[in-house]
């Protein structure tokens, strides 16, 4: 799958010229949390021959432009990317929660969010192998250093 | 519908080594396990070995991302044919060591 990087002031631009180059369909979009920076990806299909091209940008201040009026399928993912990771999409034709019936304070797919389970239940990898509690304070993998959950 | 396939438990093959626990990311998975002395003809000292006293994967949690099987030295956890998981109360969904090791079948 051939990935398009772009800048995040030419992304709607960027969504236009692949619906002009046939590129009708919109497959996903979404973002991932890259630590230092939130990438949005979106995957677009030409229904004609199957070929999909994969954009992906990573997003500024936060927001970026809702491409709804090329593919307005794009709507219920950016509903979707907006609560989950923060993402403000300009110009979004449906900013309503989509999975969240009522908000936890801060996007819950983004990693500097803590999970109010993770922070209080015990994780089970404490223990040394033959049962002994661990000499070394252990985290979870992927858990940053000074997270509450241990 | 075909059953969604099971990670199943050979509770001879694990050696308690806590990887699968550490590494799960829904803490789906929780062992206990003590440690013995064992004495073997000509050795000099004995031997310290970890017996495993209990094993559980929590699959009202559980993503079925196989990392547990990938990360199990000893493929002590291996993927197996499916069976009905379903069940009435919550707590039905752990399932423990004798109920780990019963999923395996000639299937395979």
């Amino acid at each position: 799958m051939l990935v398009i990087a772009v800048e995040h002031m030419r992304w709607l631009d960027s969504m236009r010229e692949a619906a002009a180059d046939r590129y009708l369909c919109l497959d996903y979009l979404t973002a991932v949390d890259r630590i230092d920076r939130i990438d949005v990806i979106a995957r677009v299909l030409n229904p004609m021959n199957g070929a999909g091209v994969e954009y992906c940008t990573s997003v500024g201040d936060g927001s970026l432009s809702s491409i709804t009026s090329v593919f307005p399928a794009a709507s219920w993912h950016e509903r979707e990317t907006a609560e989950m990771f923060g993402v403000k999409f300009v110009g979004m034709v449906d900013p309503r929660a989509l999975l969240l019936r009522t908000p936890i304070g801060a996007p819950p797919l983004l990693r500097s969010t803590v999970l109010a389970t993770r922070a209080t239940a015990a994780w089970p990898g404490t223990a040394e192998p033959g049962g002994s509690p661990g000499r070394r304070r252990l985290l979870p993998p992927g858990v940053p250093e000074g997270w509450p959950a241990t | 519908m075909t059953p969604h396939h099971v990670i199943a438990l050979i509770p001879d093959a694990c050696t308690s080594c806590m990887l699968c626990v550490r590494e799960c990311p829904s803490w789906s998975i929780s062992l206990d396990s003590h440690t013995e002395q064992v004495s073997e003809p000509g050795a000099r000292r004995p031997r310290t070995i970890n017996v495993l006293d209990g094993f559980r994967i929590d699959y009202g949690t559980c993503m079925y991302c196989s990392i547990c099987i990938e990360v199990c030295p000893f493929d002590a956890l291996h993927w197996d044919v499916g069976i009905d998981q379903s069940a009435t109360v919550r707590a039905d969904l752990v399932h423990d060591e004798t109920r780990l090791s019963e999923h395996r079948t000639d299937q395979r």
